[in-house]
């Protein structure tokens, strides 16, 4: 039996790189828009050594402008939710849970109908709104999920589902009061959709700060991928061998919460992913967190990938919601894995 | 026999080694009290309790349910604070020191192990480590020797790759055992631990801790209610009544038959074997 | 701009119409190129707009849902109003992209317009809006002369419509836009403008745009007709029995004297056909109107069949 050696993680890392690569060079050359492999790579090379003026304005338009961009924020999201959702698995001590289950996305949903209402029409407000709803959710039900000022996993998954069912409640009456003309702009946050508006200036600045904020929250959380192994066999025991279960359940809230919120407003409430991924991950790597992590980051970028990719070619040219593939596709592997456990 | 508290200097010859080195358990005139709510009176209360173990030296702790057994294990772990007293393991306090200083020194033996994943026995062992090196860590290979070792003592060697879920109960036991083993603690912590096993398994535990006491030079704390067991094995005797320490001492001397009959409220009787350790039977009723 | 200072290439290309930067009926400012020879529909009502001015020729892609003409279906599509792809639209080259407030969502106007090509939102909120609509869209496409007579020709009708209708009280309908639950049209709806020029109003006085009713309301105000809009207009028969059968319904004045008016789904799309619809409707909610013998209003003529003839 082998111990897990850092050699080993960034091999398998390595590996899975090497299917996100390829899952990306396919995705990259399907599209309404026909585009020969070689001119990809063209476009690629030209673009990545500056050279833009030799490239058809077209070819362009279409790579750098629509596929790219969308693959970038499908890899943002998708290694986001599976990283929150592995992370909220551990913290909460429950194999069923996803990163939606504290009442993120709905906090999130909340903050971005309140800005159509409020300021509609202003560039960007949805998704700051929609973080912030997040991070109201967040908070608050830290301060519902504590008991004798310390989180507890059963208070913490109680208090999340009773703000969930809150905030939904909230959302169906400003729905039924809003115009139609907006209610529609709200299917997009209960099916999830990488259509996404994205800035029309400064994209790349947006993208870097994005993934900034990812790396961040994913490297906080694998700071206690050693706690999180130990506390998985039991709180009690975990203490005794050392663990500050304090300090390292907030850590993974707080880093979970933040990739959920994260995800969430700029894509909508995207489901199966942050719950599965992990799974898919324990049974093919196992259940140490210091390869799941990494795994489920670079795992969840490729199931989003390939889930949008679907959405895009499917039914072409209708574009179906990436969160509309990711439930058709999910549903029987969750059934899968369901099975797998009972036996 | 002398049955004054905290020192005796007769005793197995184990206890005589340890009287040379300093004592490396030493609780000092613990308190403890516990209560339902903050604003209601204590509903129960622990101590003054005293008493000192050393090197390779097996320590029951033993009294009827309700005695105080579990919350003196607590004070030993550090999980709650005494209310007044100190508890030093070599040299230092408990409480004193930061989590993962405690977990080198102090083991808890957990009954059972609530595992949410599958694991298998070689990574629940690893997990032993922790205590030594960064929070995020991979093992090193000292690490992965002190585990090999850990399993090798507990004769669990062979369940190496086997998942956790698996195993029997014993097994189960010893790899947990194994896993406490692989802290390199100074005190092993045990709470009823013959409780689920049969005559034959407890035996196995006890002379198993025997042997790991003296191999590896722990000090083994054991709670207990088995009268038998405790005297048969143990170096040394904590016994507790309603929260009061009454005596400690090696089990010969603390053995008396009113002082047990009183405390366990039940006719007893107590025989001296030629080992020089004592052995309970219920009194025979004419 | 003195023309003898300019260069040469310049000069030859002065006798082209320059780019026009104009404002959207969405408020979004489009730099409508020179000469829009492609344009892409995004929206049904608009598909229908370009027959009716004669441009499709000029139409390289509209949506699945394009059925108004016939002849639209076959058209390159580029996916549904709500959900086109992109990069369909990329691919077919469009000068100029056209969408309608009343299907399509910001955020895809937003997100072609962002890629460089120009896309104009039309946003009509009156019926009279939209036929001022119509003759912006064919200024701004270069078919003035198409566009006039089309303005022309659906303000008349209209005009003759409300002489018929002005002296007459106006109906009171219930607008079912659902059966269940029950949700009728609130008064700044297009519908609702449109009703009105049909000689009804509303019984339901909401802001909210698509009003939940219950039926003991609508047992209240007992409206004079009941309308519904259908796709298929030979089912009008089959409604208003479905409604005799249902509880409560079979009880109100209109179900039993047998005023259930069903229009096309037209009378919810800002297209030229909404004016047959207005009509159709008022046909049958004022019969006593039309009892003269003006043969200038042909109920039932189509304004999109009528656009084939105007194609030479």
């Amino acid at each position: 039996m082998r111990t897990l050696t850092p050699r080993r993680v960034a091999g398998i890392c390595g590996l899975l790189g090497a299917v996100l690569f390829i899952v990306v060079v396919i995705s990259l050359r399907m599209g309404a828009y026909p585009i020969a492999v070689s001119d990809i790579v063209k476009t690629l090379v030209n673009g990545a050594l500056g050279r833009k003026d030799q490239i058809p304005s077209d070819l362009a338009l279409v790579i750098f402008g629509l596929r790219l961009p969308r693959i970038a924020l499908g890899i943002l999201v998708g290694a986001s939710l599976s990283t929150a959702g592995a992370g909220f698995q551990a913290l909460l001590r429950n194999p069923l849970a996803d990163p939606y289950v504290l009442g993120v996305s709905s906090g999130a949903a909340l903050g971005s109908i309140l800005s159509l209402i409020l300021v509609p029409h202003v560039p960007g407000a949805i998704q700051a709104a929609a973080f912030a709803g997040a991070a109201a959710t967040t908070a608050a039900v830290y301060f519902l999920g504590r008991r004798g000022g310390q989180l507890d996993s059963a208070t913490l998954l109680l208090a999340g589902i009773i703000s969930a069912s809150f905030l939904s409640a909230i959302i169906m009456f400003l729905m039924t009061t809003l115009t139609g003309r907006d209610l529609r702009g709200m299917a997009f946050w209960l099916m999830g959709d990488l259509a996404t508006p994205l800035p029309s200036t400064h994209l790349f600045a947006w993208f870097g700060f994005l993934f900034l904020v990812f790396f961040f929250a994913a490297g906080a959380m694998y700071t206690t991928a050693s706690d999180l192994n130990l506390i998985l066999t039991g709180e009690q025991e975990a203490r005794h061998l050392g663990v500050n279960l304090n300090r390292v359940k907030l850590v993974v809230y707080v880093s979970a919460s933040v990739l959920t919120g994260l995800a969430v407003s700029v894509s909508g409430a995207i489901g199966y992913v942050g719950l599965l991924v992990p799974h898919v991950m324990r049974m093919i790597f196992g259940t140490d967190y210091r390869l799941l992590i990494p795994t489920s980051v670079i795992g969840g970028a490729i199931a989003i990938v390939v889930a949008d990719l679907l959405a895009r070619t499917v039914v072409a040219p209708t574009e179906l919601p990436v969160g509309a593939m990711t439930a058709i596709a999910g549903a029987p592997v969750f059934i899968y894995l369901i099975r797998r456990r009972v036996r | 026999m002398n049955a004054a508290i905290g020192n005796s200097a007769l005793g197995s010859q184990a206890g005589a080694i340890s009287q040379m080195q300093p004592a490396r358990l030493k609780v000092e005139q613990v308190t403890y009290a516990y209560s339902a709510t903050d604003r209601s009176a204590p509903k129960f209360t622990l101590g003054p309790a005293s008493f000192e173990a050393g090197r390779q030296e097996i320590v029951a702790v033993l009294g009827p349910n309700a005695s105080g057994k579990s919350t003196m294990l607590k004070l030993l772990a550090g999980l709650v604070q005494p209310l007044s007293g100190r508890i030093e393991v070599d040299g230092s306090e408990i409480g004193e020191l930061d989590l993962r200083m405690r977990a080198q020194r102090v083991a808890l033996v957990q009954q059972e192990s609530e595992l949410l994943f599958p694991l298998r026995v070689w990574e629940y062992v690893l997990q032993g480590r922790y205590p030594y090196g960064r929070r995020l860590r991979f093992e090193s290979d000292e690490d992965s020797l002190f585990a090999g070792n850990a399993l090798a003592q507990v004769g669990a060697d062979a369940l190496r790759s086997r998942w956790m879920n698996e195993l029997s109960g014993g097994e189960k036991q010893r790899v947990i055992l194994a896993r406490s083993l692989a802290q390199q603690p100074s005190l092993l912590l045990l709470d009823e631990p013959t409780q689920h096993l049969d005559i034959g398994g407890k035996v196995e535990l006890l002379r198993r801790l025997r042997k790991l006491a003296d191999q590896n030079r722990h000090t083994v704390i054991v709670v207990t209610h088995e009268l038998n067991l405790a005297a048969e094995f143990s170096d040394r005797i904590v016994l507790l009544h309603k929260g009061k320490c009454l005596r400690v001492g090696p089990p010969g001397e603390v053995y008396e038959r009113d002082l047990l009959e009183e405390i366990f409220e039940a006719p007893l009787e107590v025989e001296m074997r030629r080992n020089g350790r004592p052995r309970v039977i219920l009194r025979a009723e004419h | 701009m003195a023309v003898a200072s300019l260069p040469a290439h310049a000069q030859a290309s002065a006798a082209r119409p320059a780019p026009r930067v104009v404002t959207d009926e969405a408020g979004r400012r489009v730099t409508i190129p020179p000469e829009v020879n492609r344009i892409v529909s995004l929206a049904p009502d608009l598909t229908e707009t370009m027959y009716a001015l004669g441009l499709q020729g000029r139409l390289v892609g509209d949506t699945d849902y394009c059925d108004t003409p016939a002849e639209a279906k076959i058209k390159p599509h580029v996916g549904g109003p709500m959900n086109p792809s992109i990069e369909a639209i990329v691919a077919l080259h469009p000068d100029l992209v056209l969408a309608s407030e009343s299907i399509n969502w910001e955020r895809t106007a937003d997100a072609i317009a962002r890629l460089g090509i120009p896309v104009y939102t039309t946003n009509p909120h009156t019926v009279r809006g939209m036929v001022d609509s119509f003759g912006r869209l064919a200024d701004l496409l270069g078919a003035s002369q198409q566009g006039a007579a089309l303005v022309a020709r659906l303000n008349n009708r209209l005009e003759n419509l409300h002489a018929r209708l002005a002296d007459l009280p106006p109906a009171h309908v219930l607008f079912v836009v659902w059966l269940e639950p029950l949700t009728t049209i609130g008064q700044n709806t297009f519908i609702a403008d449109a009703l009105r020029w049909a000689g009804a109003e509303s019984i339901v006085l909401s802001k909210q745009n698509w009003p939940q009713l219950s039926l003991e309301e609508v047992v209240r105000l007992q409206p004079d007709y009941i309308v519904l809009a259908d796709s298929h207009s030979g089912e009008g028969t089959r409604t208003l029995d479905d409604l005799r059968a249902r509880e409560a319904w079979k009880d109100l004045r209109a179900v039993q004297e047998r005023h259930v008016a069903i229009v096309s789904e037209e009378i919810d799309r800002p297209a030229p056909g909404l004016i047959d619809a207005i009509e159709e409707l008022a046909h049958q909610i004022h019969p006593n109107a039309f009892a003269a013998k003006d043969n200038r209003m042909v109920p039932g003529a189509n304004e999109s069949r009528r656009s084939a003839a105007c194609v030479r």
